[in-house]
């Protein structure tokens, strides 16, 4: 399902975050959304999955005008998994994980063996199915996120957006989470702070500085030097690593 | 935990019919326990089963049916609505922390009540107790009122602003109770005020129950269904609207009825404390968080608990009523901490 965001102005308070930034995914690909801290990635992100309410802008997934839409509607199409899963109440895995079926369910209707199915099958994706009775706040960051990341696939979204969902993650989850969402073959717009992981799973990337499209491409179009030195005011090298033929970064320290 | 969830309701439930008929044959005047049983059979099925040929005194009848059953009615209903408001609202705030009362309910009907008892109708007359049950209702409204109004000033109602709003008003209404009594030239008035603040199910009577059952059974059939959006609010604002929900809606929705609800037991039975806090806590150790189980097995635990509070006010000193919020602290303490000990329990988190 193709997003297309246009001409989102956001305010937090009286401060303008967002100045006029327009973003397309199309055919399920996987877009990255790089910048400083502070530059507006997760204020924008918030303000296409309703967290927040741009004063002007457009929001379509598809034929679904999502900023006019109930909540419940656009939650049948959208995931999110954000960077905040902080709670005071204790659930066990499974409970969270079921919890994403909230969207598809009328509010006297009970879950069915099709949503167990459903669960089951979001948690053997992410590899949580022996941690099904474990409680959530027992969990270590990088499982805590892996359940957010089930609940958002028990949705069964048609597109979902991440904020920074590796961020706190070693990088064995952080490789786990990205390849899980990659693997589900719908489109994806994602906030990422690490470069690497940036130019190896995006096909498509938006830079933004202080609340502007600063620059847009292919990662290879994006990720160069003098962007890099613009974004995050540091120098920086790129090249190919001999080992994985990717693209590397060097930063002077 | 599954497989034994479904007895252990029935247990509760045969438990509270148990607790219930000890309740009414025990008292000042005991009454054996066969003919309490009998008394009520014959009275619920309006004379085809049981008997009351066979009772020892006329005056049985009477006690039990006029007397003490509103009253057991009257606790468990109480019990109920108070572990009700009490999963509801920590829910609504995010809090483990919160009760019914943490919106400033409680120092509302203080305030609400002190002014009847020593301004408003004065003691003694018939209509002084209208007057304090009146009084409480009213201050108990006009804070939530006032604490969901104070909290949604500049945007969204947070969780956070509202325990604040909640702390402030309190603290507003306490103070003007303080004023009140401090001027107030009028001893037998302040001693009203304090047993007042004690909570009692002494005024329960036929007359107050139809209000009260409404309110209360009305608020425990509403949220029994809301068991999903009861789970979605735990997890904060940010993921229930990726889940669908509107939180600020429902939570103002929330807890205007638990308010409600609230409002209604504080103006008829007093401030009866600590239940709402730790009944939810203690059903959550035994059922777990998730609403579908929490919010029956707690309704349950709620009315069984304040059924042998009120006995145990009745009957732990021979010829004299204990306050009820005096007893369900002592009692609860001890069984929240064993909890605590017992099953490793961190307060739901």
């Amino acid at each position: 399902m193709d997003l297309i965001v246009k001409e989102i102005e956001t305010r937090v308070g009286k401060k303008e975050i967002i100045k006029n930034i327009s973003v397309q995914v199309t055919k399920q690909q996987f877009v990255g959304l790089i910048g400083p801290n502070g530059c507006g990635k997760s204020t924008f992100l918030k303000s296409i999955y309703k967290s927040l309410i741009p004063h002007k802008g457009t929001v379509f997934l598809g034929d679904l005008d999502v900023l006019k839409s109930s909540p419940k509607k656009v939650s049948r199409r959208l995931g999110v998994v954000g960077q905040f899963n902080e709670m005071n109440f204790d659930l066990t895995v499974y409970q969270m994980v079921l919890l994403g079926r909230t969207p598809h369910k009328k509010m006297l209707e009970s879950d069915k063996q099709e949503d167990f199915a459903i669960v089951e099958e979001a948690l053997a994706r992410t590899n949580l199915l022996d941690y099904k009775d474990r409680s959530f706040l027992s969990l270590s960051g990088g499982e805590k996120q892996r359940v957010i990341l089930a609940r958002a696939i028990a949705q069964q979204p048609k597109f979902m957006i991440l904020d920074e969902p590796t961020n706190h993650l070693d990088i064995r989850y952080q490789i786990e989470i990205l390849s899980c969402v990659k693997n589900l073959h719908i489109g994806v717009l994602a906030a990422l702070h690490d470069l690497e992981m940036a130019a190896n799973y995006c096909d498509y990337l938006y830079a933004i500085k202080d609340g502007e499209v600063y620059a847009h491409g292919t990662p290879e179009e994006v990720l160069t030097p003098t962007t890099i030195e613009a974004l995050y005011q540091i120098k920086c090298q790129t090249y190919i690593n001999p080992v994985t033929k990717r693209l590397g970064f060097a930063f002077q320290m | 935990m599954r497989t034994i969830y479904y007895p252990l309701i029935i247990f509760f439930i045969c438990a509270i019919i148990f607790s219930a008929v000890y309740s009414v044959s025990i008292g000042q005047v005991n009454i054996p326990f066969k003919q309490s049983m009998e008394i009520l059979l014959h009275a619920i099925t309006n004379g085809k089963i049981g008997s009351i040929s066979n009772i020892e005194s006329e005056s049985y009848v009477n006690i039990i049916l006029q007397v003490r059953m509103p009253r057991v009615i009257f606790a468990l209903l109480i019990g109920m609505g108070l572990s009700l408001c009490g999963v509801v609202m920590q829910a609504v705030v995010q809090n483990p922390l919160a009760d019914p009362y943490i919106l400033g309910i409680s120092s509302g009907a203080s305030l609400g009540a002190t002014f009847a008892i020593l301004i408003g109708f004065g003691s003694g007359t018939i209509f002084s107790q209208f007057g304090v049950a009146f009084g409480a209702f009213v201050g108990a409204m006009i804070t939530t009122i006032g604490v969901l109004v104070l909290s949604s000033i500049g945007g969204k109602v947070t969780s956070v602003k509202l325990v604040l709003s909640g702390v402030v008003t309190g603290a507003l209404c306490s103070s003007f109770s303080s004023l009140i009594i401090y001027f107030a030239n009028n001893a037998e008035g302040i001693k009203n005020v304090t047993f007042w603040s004690m909570g009692s199910l002494a005024s329960s009577s036929w007359e107050k129950t139809p209000i009260m059952a409404v309110v209360v059974l009305f608020g425990c059939i509403l949220f029994l269904f809301q068991h999903r959006v009861l789970n979605t609010l735990l997890l904060g604002d940010e993921s229930a609207i990726t889940l669908g929900i509107n939180l600020s809606v429902y939570r103002k929705l929330y807890m205007m009825i638990a308010a409600l609800i609230t409002g209604t037991m504080v103006a008829y039975a007093g401030m009866i404390g600590f239940v709402g806090l730790i009944i939810p806590h203690i059903g959550r150790g035994i059922f777990g968080t998730d609403h579908k189980r929490l919010m029956p097995g707690t309704l349950l635990l709620g009315g069984l608990f304040l059924i042998w509070a009120d006995i145990l006010s009745r009957t732990l000193i021979h010829n004299v009523e204990l306050p009820i919020g005096v007893i369900t602290s002592v009692i609860g303490s001890p069984l929240f901490i064993y909890m605590i000990v017992k099953k490793g329990y961190n307060f739901g988190g």
